[in-house]
């Protein structure tokens, strides 16, 4: 059986997963079947479709489960969504047509991401233009300001910076990792690379995190700062870097609590929700309440007490932060485990690539675009679990929201133009058959 | 660079095993704690969800069902009350909001439906969320009765049935309206705070002359002290805490025992307290059911403790150097329930047999199966078949001829047995009036206690007549 045939059998189920969603949803909401979400889900369902056939004309050798692992988790949280406001998920849906366009559009127009190398200068200068035109233009909402609005449309352009920064960080730690991996000296016994080749890096990370901070968004600063130090672990495989990073890390944390009232309510909010319970650990202890109540196997969809009689959700952030706690209420453990596993599966695709890709870029690459959408599942779902602070950031394919949707598609699709380049070797003038040194492509980096 | 991918892979799987772990914590460990946290909007929204069961009265009357309505797609349901205030304090109320009070407390594992095997079933959507039928001894036909006797007054009733314990009728006044509790946000906060009370199992009344059936039960009891026994009253009786005098200044002279019943004469049963001393007196309590809570089926926070009381403690019924010439007269930090007076007419009635007074009859499920059943469960002995059989005499005396003549229900032929009972409070028109006893004197079919609150009337002008006519309507009910 071909990859594409594969994937076009792993999206099957994907398909019915929604589709019966839908149904359970109606039947538990009216006495009757609706036919109202029907044409939208038929649409998702041409859209995944359309992807498909992209892949099998422009990257047919791409991993076959990256897709299906998207379509199982954009199908659960679309009807979620669904199920908390119809008007949401309309919305929704044409945000994953948007995405689907923009998936096509970065196949077919990029038939070799290490033309992205090549422009990597360019690409950083975005990754920090689009938060300085957050910063300027930026709307304030929540107390962070991260979208812009035109027209009647708000982006978030950090979602697409973050994309942005991997790539820049996969061009420039690849020229570099060489100098990067011997240190020359040592910082406080720890042995430090070279200045002349971590400078520019620091210093463009210190954009980075000093505009996210200014722009109050920390959930995207943690993010960058962890895909940052994933990033410089895996161009030098020297732990200790890792280790000074969180350290500095962990230092500047404790400052920014001492500093920042609205980040010491939140890890306050953290820490003891239940003594605020009214007021800053408001929406933590209404999810862990809601989180309890969904037990084991959870009523059903549609069967839990997510909105309430007067149509307003009872945890405000549902649809956006919230979402996993809404599958996890009405799916019960086992929906909220069957989704994580969904991201563990994704993100096992995302390395499995990177371990096959022959080159550093295209390692880098896959490996920073894949630790992204770990991380910032393991951000949004610890801090909805409590593991760790809340932080606004989205859950991956699943939360509402445009640019988060819209963005994961373009980095899923550069996942698997990288996954087919590396199978089919380089494009034309290059026929060099690559160098096999895993015996297998399809063996799990684990 | 492949070892650092599968590093990276490994500390992210770890991640997710972690998160993994932490929601397993919330959904599975930690879950039934978070339900029962006060506020929980989501304990509260699955009350609504539940097909709560009826509250069925002895003579068929539905007291409390729950009614259905849409809203958001799901099925909700409201409780409702068809008799209004009627019996509101035993049977309480039930609101997801307000949370829960009498029966409805006591209960509301079958009545919500989570007993046995339910919550299983109804886990994996096997079965309704419908809770079981309560029914209750409560006849509404006694109860309209106390209800009306209390009307415009402060006080309360309890009508037991001596030889089941079963409460036919449980009445506190003012009342409320457990419907507007369910549907009227803020009602409770509006409603005067003592009518939530309820007076009959909750309310501590000093039990004035009602008490010397207690002090009479221990004097034969003790075996010096028969119905003859010979008194001389000479109007007063000196004791350590000054002198005991008669109600009203009356000297009885030469008596018997009986006689000092029938008349409540104060100073005889000082004399007799005196004589038997406080640990006699408090052993007799004890058995009577004194100093404990009655095990009686209301959540166990309205049920009070009748018996000797400093401040707001309770203290042992015998204890030494107590002023026993005052406790037999029903002073002396003595603080009762009538729930408690209740019963100590009943165990008098039921051959000296004190039974448990319980609400539940049976429970059975919506398909007519009884899921539990009420049995009469016995206490104690307070007294010999003999002794009981003497103090019934003496206390048909009281009816007859002494204090208690209102009580009476001779035109239907009817003896009835009883104690009067005024305790004085300072103020002349602010007594608590009393009467406990039951009918007929022969093979007794009910007991009663009644107590109005803030009355100038003594119990024999005040509760002896709404005594007689629960007793009247108990009678005519079988």
């Amino acid at each position: 059986m071909s990859l594409r045939a594969r994937e076009l059998g792993f999206l099957v189920p994907a398909a019915l997963l929604g589709l019966l969603g839908l149904a359970t949803v109606a039947t538990a909401r009216a006495d009757g079947f609706e036919t109202g979400p029907l044409p939208g889900a038929l649409g998702v369902l041409a859209v995944f479709l359309a992807m498909h056939v992209a892949l099998r004309l422009r990257a047919p050798l791409a991993d076959p489960y990256v897709l299906p692992a998207i379509g199982v988790l954009t199908a659960i949280g679309l009807v979620q969504l669904h199920r908390i406001d119809p008007g949401l998920a309309a919305d929704q849906a044409a945000w994953v047509a948007v995405g689907g366009a923009v998936f096509v559009g970065v196949v077919v127009a990029l038939p070799d991401h290490h033309v992205l190398e090549r422009y990597r200068y360019l690409i950083g200068l975005s990754a920090v233009g689009l938060l300085l035109i957050t910063m300027v233009l930026g709307t304030e909402i929540n107390g962070a300001r991260l979208w812009v609005q035109v027209g009647d449309l708000t982006f978030q352009l950090g979602e697409l910076a973050k994309v942005l920064l991997v790539i820049f960080l996969a061009a420039y730690l690849r020229d570099k990792r060489e100098l990067l991996a011997i240190p020359t000296r040592r910082v406080l016994g720890v042995p430090a690379p070279p200045m002349a080749a971590l400078g520019p890096v620091l210093v463009f990370l210190a954009a980075c995190l000093g505009l996210v901070v200014i722009l109050n968004d920390f959930g995207t600063a943690l993010l960058f700062l962890g895909v940052f130090l994933a990033m410089i672990y895996l161009a030098t495989g020297r732990v200790a870097y890792t280790a000074l990073g969180l350290g500095v890390f962990l230092a500047g944390s404790a400052a920014v609590y001492a500093v920042v009232p609205r980040i010491r309510e939140r890890v306050d909010g953290w820490i003891s929700p239940f003594d605020d319970a009214q007021g800053q650990g408001y929406q933590l202890v209404q999810s862990l309440y809601a989180l309890a109540e969904g037990g084991v196997v959870g009523p059903g969809l549609g069967k839990g007490f997510l909105v309430a009689e007067d149509g307003s959700t009872v945890i405000p952030a549902l649809p956006t932060d919230f979402i996993f706690s809404a599958v996890a209420t009405e799916l019960g453990y086992v929906g909220g485990v069957g989704v994580l596993l969904g991201f563990l599966l994704l993100i096992q695709r995302g390395f499995v690539i990177a371990s096959q890709a022959t080159d550093g870029f295209s390692k880098l690459l896959a490996g920073g675009l894949t630790a992204v959408v770990g991380l910032q599942a393991i951000l949004i779902v610890g801090g909805v679990v409590r593991l760790i602070p809340l932080t606004g950031v989205t859950l991956p394919f699943m939360s509402y929201g445009g640019s988060s949707v819209v963005t994961n598609f373009g980095l899923a699709a550069l996942l698997l133009i990288i996954s087919h380049r590396t199978r089919a070797g380089a494009p034309a003038p290059r026929p060099r058959r690559r160098r096999r040194r895993e015996p297998e492509p399809e063996e799990a980096p684990a | 660079m492949n070892r650092s991918i599968r590093r990276l892979y490994l500390t992210l799987a770890g991640g997710f095993a972690l998160l993994i772990l932490m929601l397993g914590y919330w959904q599975v460990v930690a879950a039934e704690d978070l339900s029962e946290r006060p506020g929980n909007p989501q304990t509260i929204q699955r009350e609504r969800l539940i097909d709560r069961g009826r509250i069925i009265s002895a003579d068929g009357v539905t007291l409390a069902a729950s009614r259905a309505r849409r809203v958001e797609g799901q099925r909700v349901y409201q409780r409702v009350y068809p008799q209004g205030p009627l019996a509101a304090h035993a049977i309480g109320y039930s609101s997801p909001t307000e949370g829960k009070t009498g029966l409805e407390a006591t209960w509301n594992r079958y009545l919500s439906g989570s007993f046995g095997t339910e919550p299983l079933l109804q886990r994996l959507n096997l079965s309704e969320k419908q809770g079981a039928d309560l029914r209750v001894s409560l006849d509404t036909r006694v109860q309209r009765a106390a209800e009306q006797g209390l009307l415009g007054q402060r006080g309360a009733v309890v009508a037991l049935d001596p030889a089941t314990g079963g409460v036919l009728a449980m009445a506190s006044s003012p009342t409320f309206e457990p419907q507007r509790v369910v549907g009227q946000a803020g009602y409770i906060g509006q409603v005067d705070d003592t009518a939530l009370l309820n007076r009959a199992a909750q309310g501590l009344y000093a039990p004035g002359s009602t008490f010397k059936v207690v002090t009479a039960t221990a004097a034969l009891e003790s075996g010096a002290y028969t119905p003859d026994t010979q008194f001389d009253d000479t109007g007063s009786f000196a004791t350590p805490g000054g002198p005991i005098r008669n109600f009203g200044g009356r000297t009885f002279g030469r008596h018997t025992l009986a006689t000092a019943l029938t008349n409540s004469i104060n100073t005889t049963f000082a004399r007799i307290g005196t004589v038997l001393g406080a640990e006699r007196l408090g052993a007799t309590m004890t058995a009577f059911g004194f100093g404990e809570r009655p095990p009686i089926d209301l959540p166990t926070d309205q049920v009070a403790v009748s018996g000797r009381r400093q401040g707001d403690e309770t203290i042992p019924n015998a204890s030494e150097g107590a002023d026993a010439a005052r406790i037999a007269i029903g002073q002396e930090q003595l603080a009762v329930t009538p729930l408690q007076m209740a019963m100590v007419a009943a165990a008098i009635a039921n051959e000296g047999t004190l039974v448990a007074p319980r609400l539940m009859n049976r429970i059975t499920d919506r398909g007519g199966a009884v899921v539990q059943r009420g049995t009469p469960e016995e206490i104690g002995q307070v007294a010999s078949g003999a002794n009981a059989q003497a103090l019934v005499e003496m206390m048909e005396g009281v009816v007859r001829e002494g204090t208690g003549t209102a009580a009476a229900l001779s035109d239907v032929g009817v003896t009835v047995a009883g104690k009067t009972g005024t305790a004085e409070t300072g103020d002349a028109s602010r007594n608590q009036a009393w009467f406990i006893g039951f009918a007929p004197s022969v093979d007794p079919l009910v007991a009663v206690a009644v107590v109005i609150e803030d009355t100038s009337g003594t119990g024999g002008v005040v509760a002896a007549p709404v005594a007689a006519q629960v007793m009247r309507a108990a009678l005519e009910s079988r």
